[in-house]
């Protein structure tokens, strides 16, 4: 076998030789054996390929100088496996671009038949291509697109098999790798021709601008982790707005594909083609459980959508049993029997772990609802929950249009503030009355958790007044809240939900950047609950 | 509340009126240019004075009259610009001065807001704020090569895109050959009859090897300045250092340029012997970044004994053909293709210099040099001279932790 990983790979000289090219993937969740061979802030896909490289002794390896990060990885690997060869690509097009391409292709063949004493057969070649010739694609009439880095494979079919609409690929591990040879007397110039004119990927000269369809119902753009490349396109695309846009960043290991999910199916659903079980619309109690990360939220509503009852608790470490316990929680308070319950919708984080519930529903559609349920004039809802932050967008009939969540850390979030506060030694309810600054005006300049945690730790020694600390921290967060609010644009009203909304100090803090006051629901840790409540209700 | 202070308070106030901000950065960098002419730090050496005098005002000058201005990288071959009267703007020295200004944040949280990676190379993303801001006014060109940096080719199509203005990008292949230096020669070819038709005059080809020309001699001239450098005592702030790279990439094949060389020549041979300890970098310098400001700048004990980014390129051009010796040239750059090649720069780099000590600043973002790092760590230590690498940021001060980076810093110093 032979790994690669660019698609502009000469996969089909690879199968030529009778070998095997596997594409590789990274996968693992550590970068143990990487790590020390190359630096930790490298692009985690060139660090997963490399850890995988290592960890399988992977001993033959094709590379294309396709970008910073794979040009070093080919310098790294150079004397650590058997064969590698490394094939410079153009960014353009035009003949001599060909030529370049041509050579490099005939070098590789060269320096592959030198250390495998095996002899190359264009008439192998020639076949192999015919066999993959091209065949032109029907349009469906719906369809939604994925471009950007490339997806992992398994994401890729979940998106597949939860919409109505067909997913066209534009990442490159969606290229098809089909043929249309038709100069056959120079069949490996050809060959290298075809290659450079598969679908440009963002490394390559050419203009991108034509692989958007006006038609798509919306596009699915994935960014990798310090693989900058399509953050480019990606703010391109944002600034025209004509198409539903939902931006995913990975680190390329699966780890946080719960939270990619999340965002994938709300992103579904808020552009219509997603695949839903339909439901009819009954009578009784129905029931909201939003099972997040830091606390656990039931709500039961009855068909004229009054609130019946609600339970907040902290979610324990198992998810299920804090789910379980909220449930009895709201009954014992509605004096209702399960039996009573006509139907159940269960989001959050923890909500592919509750077996009780009929339908689960993401948070972001949730608090969406919940919220315009509050205050129909809510156009903007900026939930700050334990350990992540969203800005939803609805319109005018309460639908959400576009969100944006927290990066995987948990920077702004309220685990950020509990972290301080265990810090400044006092209780995080002390914390939430402080709401301006006493003596000074200090700014924390570490969005990260950990690094602001020293630079508060230094702030201390510094003998600081905790209550000026206190407000940076909250100046801090607000920072971030704004960040994500100007990335879907300014709309009031606005509200605030999630376990932070009941502290002052960062209300205060957003309100100041805003210019604008925030509503703040009775209960702002249960709006996702009463969103999903009411979808069990209404059926939608 | 000190001047520089007040001056970022004031451009912060007023980023929602993009014409003032403007006027507000030309006035910081007229004011820069006289307080320096006006100023003279005796410490300096009049050669280095110069060069920060003309630094100041070529960006000053591209930024007054962005008519007659082309927007470009560091890499890019602005022998035809110089040639033909052509102001190069480079974004990399745009967005140090914006830091400069301390108003790189502002710039950057402003390119995140509207899409851009956190992780993109702070150079990039403070040039992308200000355009978004409309504080840059649009030039007539732009020009980006394709070598060494990924970013160069994703920022330039999206300035490009925005402001409607042609852009050409030369796209320098990984490997030499003679395909390869035919590829780009084309490309040049290209390039110059691209900037005839936007700037609606002619190339003159004896002015272009006029340019190269000069820029031989200051090649000749860098490698004499090289043969004291591993004796004397000369660069005073890293910050020099730096602005080295407007004479040694950007600029050379200017008059000025050449003037200054000779000064440098001069000046270093009148430089104090070395004394205490030197430190060659890696790529980049972190001239804002406090610890390494605290440790270097007019240091007895520690000083700067050159950057390999200074000197990627060494060879003579072709002055009869130049369109073909600006394509080897820029194929050739130690810091295009393998590693290797830049592993043999910095080893004939090092042992003309001697220097006590290796630092790498890997600046956040910045993948191909982050990327060689232990490979250079390897090379270091094959020779027998420590080797420190530190992350941060050279232009968003808000990514160096200097309290990390001071132990290790210290450390390393103590332990030389």
């Amino acid at each position: 076998m032979i790994g690669y990983v660019c698609k502009y790979t000469p996969v089909e000289i690879i199968e030529a030789f009778g070998e095997k090219p596997v594409r590789l993937d990274p996968g693992y969740k550590s970068y143990e054996h990487a790590e020390a061979l190359i630096h930790s802030n490298m692009c985690s896909f060139a660090k997963g390929v490399l850890e995988n490289i290592i960890e399988n002794n992977i001993e033959e390896v094709v590379l294309t100088a396709c970008c910073d990060s794979i040009k070093r990885l080919y310098d790294v690997l150079k004397d650590k496996v058997k064969f590698i060869h490394l094939l410079d690509l153009p960014r353009k097009k035009g003949p001599l671009a060909i030529d370049l391409f041509y050579n490099e292709i005939i070098e590789f063949i060269e320096a592959y038949q030198a250390f495998k004493n095996k002899n190359f057969a264009e008439e192998n070649l020639l076949k192999i291509l015919e066999s993959k010739s091209f065949n032109k694609d029907k349009q469906s009439t719906e369809s939604i697109a994925i471009l950007g880095a490339r997806l992992k494979d398994d994401v890729i079919e979940k998106i597949t098999n939860s919409c109505t609409a067909k997913v066209i690929n534009f990442t490159c591990t969606g290229e098809q790798r089909v043929f249309n040879i038709e100069a056959k007397d120079n069949l490996l110039k050809s060959y290298a021709e075809s290659l450079l004119n598969f679908t440009p990927c963002m490394r390559m000269a050419e203009d991108r601008s034509k692989l958007i369809n006006k038609e798509f119902k919306g596009i699915i753009y994935n960014t990798i982790k310090f693989c900058d490349f399509y953050s480019y396109e990606y703010a391109e695309l944002k600034s025209k707005a004509d198409l539903p846009l939902l931006k995913v960043e990975t680190d390329y290991n699966d780890s946080n594909s719960g939270q990619i999910l999340t965002r994938i199916d709300a992103f579904l659903e808020s552009t219509g083609i997603k695949k839903m079980e339909k439901q009819k619309t009954k009578k009784g109690y129905f029931v909201g459980v939003d099972s997040g990360s830091t606390s656990t939220n039931v709500v039961i509503i009855d068909e004229n959508k009054d609130i019946i009852s609600y339970s907040i608790i902290p979610t324990g470490p198992k998810a299920l049993e804090s789910a379980f316990k909220a449930f009895e929680i709201a009954l014992k308070n509605a004096g209702l029997q399960e039996r009573d319950i006509t139907s159940i919708v269960a989001t959050g984080y923890g909500r592919v772990s509750i077996p009780f519930a009929d339908r689960i529903v993401t948070e972001i559609t949730c608090h969406g609802k919940g919220a315009f349920f509050v205050d129909n004039a809510i156009r903007t809802v900026i939930d700050i929950g334990g350990q992540d932050s969203k800005v939803i967008r609805l319109d005018d009939s309460g639908n959400v249009i576009d969100f944006v969540m927290n990066d995987k850390c948990s920077a702004g979030t309220g685990r950020f503030l509990e972290v301080m506060a265990r810090t400044l030694g006092i209780s995080i309810e002390e914390m939430a009355k402080v709401q301006r600054e006493v003596k000074e005006n200090i700014t924390i300049t570490s969005m990260c958790t950990v690094f602001a945690e020293s630079e508060v730790i230094s702030l201390i020694a510094q003998n600081k007044d905790q209550r000026d600390i206190i407000h940076a921290l909250n100046k801090s967060i607000a920072s971030k809240a704004i960040s994500l609010v100007d990335r879907i644009g300014r709309k009031g009203k606005y509200m605030m939900t999630g376990g932070v909304a009941k502290n002052q100090g960062v209300v205060y803090a957003i309100e100041s950047r805003l210019g604008e006051k925030l509503i703040i629901p009775f209960e702002p840790q249960i709006i996702g609950a009463l969103g999903a409540a009411l979808i069990s209700l209404e059926g939608k | 509340m000190d001047t520089v202070k007040i001056y970022t308070n004031i451009i912060k106030d007023n980023m929602n009126r993009p014409e003032k901000v403007n006027k507000l950065i030309n006035f910081g960098l007229t004011a820069a240019y006289y307080y320096v002419s006006f100023f003279k730090d005796k410490r300096i050496p009049k050669s280095l004075h110069y060069l920060n005098k003309y630094s100041i005002k070529s960006i000053k000058d591209s930024l007054a009259n962005p008519q007659n201005s082309a927007w470009v990288n560091l890499f890019a071959p602005s022998e035809f610009l110089i040639a033909m009267d052509i102001k190069p703007l480079f974004i990399e020295a745009y967005s140090s001065f914006m830091s400069g200004f301390f108003i790189e944040d502002y710039l950057i949280d402003t390119a995140e807001s509207r899409g851009m990676s956190n992780t993109l190379c702070s150079y990039h993303k403070t040039f992308i704020g200000a355009s978004e801001l409309n504080i840059l006014k649009k030039p007539k060109f732009m020009m980006t090569t394709s070598m060494i940096c990924d970013a160069n080719i994703p920022t330039f199509k999206y300035l490009s895109k925005k402001h409607g203005v042609p852009l050409y990008i030369i796209d320098i292949p990984y490997k030499y050959s003679k395909d390869s230096v035919v590829y780009v020669k084309k490309q040049l070819l290209e390039v110059a009859e691209k900037l005839e038709e936007v700037f609606n005059r002619k190339l003159d080809i004896d002015k272009l090897r006029e340019v190269v020309k000069t820029e031989n001699k200051i090649r000749a001239l860098m490698k004499e300045y090289l043969n004291y450098a591993g004796e004397k005592r000369f660069i005073p702030t890293m910050t020099f250092e730096m602005y080295m790279l407007f004479a040694s990439h950007v600029f050379i094949g200017s008059k000025e340029v050449l003037h200054f060389y000779e000064m440098l020549v001069e000046d270093i041979k009148r430089a104090p012997e070395r004394s205490g300890k030197s430190i060659f970098f890696i790529h980049l310098l972190p001239i804002f970044e406090k610890n390494f400001k605290d440790y270097f700048n007019f240091s007895d004990k520690f000083h700067i004994a050159g950057s390999d980014l200074n000197y990627d390129f060494v060879d003579e051009i072709d002055e009869n053909d130049p369109f073909k010796g600006i394509a080897e040239k820029l194929i050739l750059n130690s810091f295009n293709g393998e590693i290797n090649r830049k592993v043999a720069r910095i080893k004939e780099l090092i042992e003309k210099i001697k220097p006590d000590g290796i630092i790498q600043f890997c600046h956040l973002g910045c993948k191909q040099s982050m990327g060689g790092t232990f490979i250079i760590k390897n090379l270091a230590s094959e020779v027998g001279i420590p080797f420190l690498y530190l992350d941060g940021d050279c232009v968003d001060k808000r990514n160096n932790q200097e309290g990390q980076n001071r132990t290790r810093l210290e450390a390393f110093l103590e332990m030389l």
